[in-house]
């Protein structure tokens, strides 16, 4: 489905984050080792969200091009399914991988299209983009364990 | 996306907030306010009678000795609260203008936000209404100017903006020490009734804010009360300026009455085709075309007959892919219009420009709905290429989605073509070229001018411009001159034997 409109994006942007929290959630139950790790992820995302939803309703405007501006395909950036509860470590990792680096992909996409005319919207979606793209880092270093 | 949850349930019987009390109308006269897109009645609003718009012009004549004399900083704390009530009911009060007016959750959104930016502005106050002054203007004579607030002033509300519009004004009128009278639109007044249940909220006295429903028996006790000292009004030329202006200069009210409009977008074949297309669709079809800013007129500027062709059509496929729809469902682009009547208006329009021989390249008139809806309110994004000047759909205010695409073989003839129109509210230029945007801006005669933008709204610390048939009064709305509309000055020579 292509997202159109401001909002159908920024309601992507919290269902991402809101599922990324959830998954950090329950590998964490499963992995009491990386579970501080992981636990921070949660709090992160659903700050993100929160952040996002902020910075939206800021930045709103009746004059906006809100209604036309973006052209993103969802299904490129929503997460296929998740891996069960008796996954092993090392798929539940390459799910992870997979998930942040389609939510990085996302927030550069949208970033892009809406630099021009949203500015606080645009910034917020390159600083989320990066900081999703640098999680990537942190998850290998979870790898072994996961 | 699914449909996002409506906060009305239930048929909401309105009132009036008179002296701080929420009063049932004894007028037998009720209309219903109906959902534009589900065509379902969400509340019902009584056409009070010139008596109940009486006592509340004498509530907050009451109200304003005291009112006056709290000090400015005390007065803008109570819309410091009133602000943060606002924030917290943010999505609430978006959805119920959707529902009640037609437009898009973002739209909505943005109305709110506007909204609020009026508000925030008005804390300023304590600033904003400062006077100045000069010591020994003679030997030990010191001489300076007061701003002082006048007493009861009243507001017209358009139906276009439900939320938004009234705090054009209410917020500075209230902030400078006056008291205020509120007439929402009886097509969608729900967002004005929630409005006053948060000044309620804030502890803001009674009879400091007074919200009365009604017509035309409201709007005549308002221009004809001794007491009013000024009147707000937005909506068309033909009400503004043949009643509401002119009723006002005869009972010595002062009166700011923003009017309807015809704007042209100016593009020049140095624009940035792809951005000034996405530009040009929030201007023409933003708000299905209900707003006094909205693009009319797009004027293609050069004697290229290949940019003109190239710009209408990817202004075509732009504009046939707005999704239509409920507003609620957050991928609609464009929601329907406000009402039936506002809809054969339009269609009548389209016929003219059929019949005067204008190309109709978009039809509108029978659009693709998403969602299970009926259609009575609904249009699709309308275009008709090879449009003259003199053509009816040029000149004449249309209110909705229809774009007329007319030729100048020039800036100069472009300017010419724009500032024939009786109107002058918000007209712009695309281009990228520095010296045709100054040339514009110089030259056009309209009150609010945009470069490269194409719904030329001023920021709530700007005035909103307007001229000729488009704005009759001296002050404008919003910003230092609301200040200004809202006080008196009074100069004082002091000196001390």
């Amino acid at each position: 489905m292509i997202l159109h409109t401001a909002s159908e994006v920024i309601s992507l942007a919290k269902k991402l984050e809101t599922d990324l929290a959830d998954f950090y959630e329950a590998v964490a139950v499963k992995s009491p080792g990386d579970a501080e790790a992981l636990l921070v992820f949660t709090s992160e995302n659903r700050r993100n969200a929160t952040q996002v939803e902020r910075a939206y309703y800021s930045a709103i405007s009746d004059i906006i091009e809100g209604t036309t501006t973006f052209k993103l395909d969802a299904s490129r950036y929503e997460f296929p399914g998740v891996v069960g509860q008796e996954a092993a470590p090392p798929e539940i990792l390459a799910q992870a991988i997979e998930m942040e680096s389609r939510v990085a992909a996302f927030y550069a996409d949208a970033a892009a299209q809406s630099k021009s005319l949203m500015a606080d919207i645009a910034r917020v979606f390159l600083l989320l983009a990066h900081k999703h793209a640098a999680r990537l880092d942190s998850l290998k270093t979870l790898g072994g364990s996961l | 996306m699914a449909v996002l949850d409506e906060p009305i349930k239930q048929v909401i019987s309105l009132k009036n907030y008179i002296n701080g009390e929420w009063v049932e109308s004894r007028s037998s006269q009720v209309l219903d306010v109906v959902n534009p897109a589900t065509q379902k009645t969400i509340a019902t609003v009584p056409m009070s009678t010139r008596r109940e718009l009486e006592a509340a012009v004498n509530a907050a004549k009451e109200a304003f000795p005291e009112w006056r004399r709290t000090p400015p900083l005390s007065r803008v704390r109570y819309l410091f609260r009133l602000k943060e009530f606002m924030e917290e009911r943010f999505e609430e009060l978006s959805r119920v203008q959707t529902m009640e007016h037609g437009k898009t959750i973002d739209e909505s959104r943005g109305e709110t936000r506007r909204g609020i930016e009026m508000v925030e502005v008005a804390t300023g106050i304590p600033s904003l209404m400062m006077g100045y002054n000069l010591e020994d203007v003679a030997g030990g004579i010191d001489e300076y100017v007061v701003y002082q607030p006048l007493g009861v002033f009243c507001h017209i509300a358009p139906f276009n903006f439900p939320f938004m519009v009234p705090l054009w004004f209410s917020p500075f009128a209230l902030a400078t020490g006056n008291t205020f009278v509120v007439k929402p639109s009886p097509r969608d007044p729900i967002s004005q009734v929630k409005v006053a249940e948060l000044i309620e909220e804030a502890g803001i006295p009674p009879g400091v804010y007074n919200v009365v429903h009604g017509a035309e028996e409201v709007v005549m006790g308002m221009l004809e009360h001794p007491d009013v000292k000024g009147v707000t009004f937005v909506g068309s030329t033909a009400v503004g300026r043949d009643i509401v202006y002119r009723k006002c200069g005869e009972t010595g009210k002062r009166v700011i009455a923003q009017c309807g409009a015809k704007n042209f977008m100016v593009v020049m074949p140095d624009c940035d085709l792809e951005k000034t297309t996405a530009a040009l669709m929030t201007s023409f079809y933003g708000n299905a075309g209900q707003r006094c800013l909205s693009g009319a007129n797009l004027v293609i500027v050069g004697e290229d007959n290949a940019f003109y062709r190239k710009f209408v059509d990817a202004f075509t496929a732009a504009a046939s892919r707005i999704k239509i729809g409920y507003g609620l469902d957050d991928s609609v682009q464009m929601g329907p219009m406000q009402s039936k009547d506002g809809k054969q208006r339009v269609l009548g329009f389209i016929e003219r420009g059929i019949t005067e021989g204008a190309k109709l390249v978009l039809d509108g008139r029978h659009p693709v709905i998403n969602g299970d809806y009926p259609a009575d309110c609904f249009m699709g994004p309308t275009i008709f290429a090879d449009v003259t000047p003199g053509m009816t759909i040029a000149r004449e205010e249309i209110f909705g989605p229809v774009a007329s695409v007319l030729k100048a073989k020039d800036l100069e003839s472009a300017i010419s073509i724009c500032n024939s129109s009786r109107y002058g509210n918000g007209n712009a230029i695309f281009t990228s070229s520095g010296k045709s945007a100054r040339e514009f801006q110089y030259a056009i005669e309209s009150g609010n001018v945009g470069i490269n933008i194409g719904i030329v709204a001023p920021m709530a610390f700007f005035p909103f411009g307007g001229m000729k048939d488009s704005f009759f009064g001296v002050l404008h709305g919003q910003g230092r001159d609301a200040v200004r509309f809202f006080t008196e000055s009074k100069v004082v020579i002091q000196r001390w034997f």
